[in-house]
Parts: structure tokens; sequence; C-alpha cells
């Protein structure tokens, strides 16, 4: 399974790719929305993309639009993950299309878990 | 005042307390900043790594980190540390995953990022909506006036380390003056 994390700080790109490639994910980074699609665009299609919130150039919000509005990108599972902890925030972030919202700071136990929520645990793990 | 206000009618001090924000103090508490970093501390730093509610002196070197918080209230939320402890946090946040040698846009990235965390944790509990500023790092903004400074002297491992919420001088600036800048 392939996953992009996108989050402008360097440690927590490290931290989350991590805990996935721990889990056997094949893991790009990128360090804000735009460097995302860029990824994505280059025909490098992941089955799950975290994605922090505040970030320069393209914040996550903007990057989880982007992506729904493309047909080609419809299967790909987003994670918000950010420090973005209002009720608000999560609701805005679901209707564009995230489908979990991940609350910094976290465990790697709790990243699983959610993982596992989304049905985003590669079966030799989930087993 | 009230004689200023007496002797004038409406001097425009009832306007201006209920048009100004909030300060600090009366939004967050000392023990809930400390809360919220000690949350931080345990799921980024390490679930053994304890923060102790003790002031120590800063060293000389202290760097800050911090984000800007604008809404209702308008400030930052800032920590302070010395560099040699910024980096040992720096190795237990990235713990197996930090590279072998250490250089500085690492200690100033993840010092930025646990300022990140612990400050959309706060903006949670102020009035909304607000806006959370980028992590920046370096020489920390001037606090406005102390009534609007929620400052939490800490140890980590024996070292001190500070995280101050503190509203924007220019903002207290205004108030104080009643004369938008």
């Amino acid at each position: 399974m392939r996953a992009l994390v996108i989050d402008d700080s360097r440690a927590m790109r490290r931290i989350v790719s991590g805990i996935l490639e721990g889990l056997g994910y094949e893991v790009q980074q990128a360090g804000h929305g735009r460097e995302g699609l860029d990824v994505l665009d280059g025909g490098w299609l992941p089955d799950l993309v975290c994605v922090d919130w505040n970030m320069p150039v393209m914040d996550g919000l903007q990057f989880v639009s982007a992506v729904r509005s493309n047909p080609a990108w419809r299967q790909v599972t987003i994670m918000m993950v950010t420090s973005e902890s209002e009720h608000t925030q999560i609701v805005r972030a679901l209707a564009a299309g995230a489908h979990e919202y991940m609350i910094k700071p976290f465990t790697a136990d709790a990243f699983r878990d959610k993982l596992a929520l989304l049905g985003m645990l590669p079966e030799e793990v989930a087993l | 005042m009230t004689g200023f206000a007496g002797s004038h009618g409406d001097s425009g001090e009832r306007r201006r307390r209920s048009d100004a924000s909030p300060v600090i103090t009366e939004l967050i508490d000392e023990a809930t900043v400390q809360g919220i970093a000690e949350e931080a501390w345990s799921a980024l730093v390490g679930d053994e790594e304890f923060l102790v509610p003790l002031p120590g002196g800063l060293p000389d070197d202290a760097v800050s980190s911090w984000v800007e918080i604008v809404g209702p209230w308008n400030g930052a939320v800032v920590l302070t540390t010395g560099r040699s402890t910024a980096k040992e946090l720096t190795r237990c946040l990235l713990a197996e995953h930090a590279p072998p040698v250490l250089d500085d846009e690492d200690v100033e990235d993840a010092m930025g990022e646990l300022a990140n965390v612990v400050g959309g944790n706060v903006k949670a509990v102020l009035p909304g909506p607000s806006v959370l500023g980028l992590p920046e790092v370096g020489t920390a903004p001037e606090p406005g006036l102390p009534a609007d400074t929620c400052r939490v002297d800490l140890l980590w491992r024996g070292q001190s380390l500070t995280i101050t919420v503190q509203g924007s001088a220019g903002v207290l600036d205004e108030q104080k003056n009643g004369v938008p800048l």
C-alpha cells in the first residue's frame, strides 16, 4: 500500500512516515499541499494521504478540495493530521472530503487505531 | 477614572471596555496551559517524560518557537528553552526517526512543531473563530501587558522551559491608548 504524508514540519513527516513504513506502507512526503498535488499529478497514486491543515503555499483544506474535485483521485483515502482541534474545523474538513481527522498530539497507537477505523491497516497487520 | 467620567458624562470608557478584546487571564489559566503541554509531551516527547511546574532560570542562549493566534483574542503561544534542551527535545520527538546528526534546521523544525501543537490546543479553548499562524522560531515577539500574559514555568529533565500565552503588544497598545494604530 502507498501513503503520501503532507506536512510542513519535517519532524512530523518523519514521525508519520515512520509509523506508516513500520506498517508496510511505501511512503512519499510533501512539504505543503501544492507539492502533494504535484505527486498525484505525476502519477504516483497513494491509497492514503495524511495531510496537515496549516501549511504555507497550499493548506490542507485546499488540498482536500482539490483532490476531491478530480474524479481520477476519488478512491484516495484522506486523513487530516492537525493541531486544529475545534469541532467546527473538523466539520469543515470532513465536509470538504476528508475521511478521518487525527488531532495532534497523538501516539503511534492512536494513529494505528485511526487507520484501523478507516480499514487502512495492511491485511497482515490487521490480523 | 470615575471622577473623569462624572465630570464629562460619557467619557467613552464603558464603550471601549465592552469593545476591547478580552485579556488572556480571563480566558485560560496556568493549569490549563500546563495540562495541554503535558499532553503534548506525553504523546510526542515520550510517555515517561514529565513537566515539573517549577521555575528555573533560562540560559543566555535560549531559543523560542511560537505560533500566533488571531481572533477575538490576539497574541502568541511561545515556548522558550535553552538550545541544548531544544536539541534534546528534538532527539526525543524524532526518536528512532532522528538522523544520526541533528542540524539546526531539525531543531528549529521540531521546536516549531511543539509550539504548533501546544498553540493549536490553546486556540481550541479560546473563543473563536480564530486563525492559527505558521510556527516561527527565533527571538520571541515582545509580550503585551502582564495582565494579558499567562506564563507557565516548567522543568523538563531538570532544564528550564517556559510557555507563555501572551497578548499582542500592538493590540494592547491600541486598547491602552484607545486610539487605533
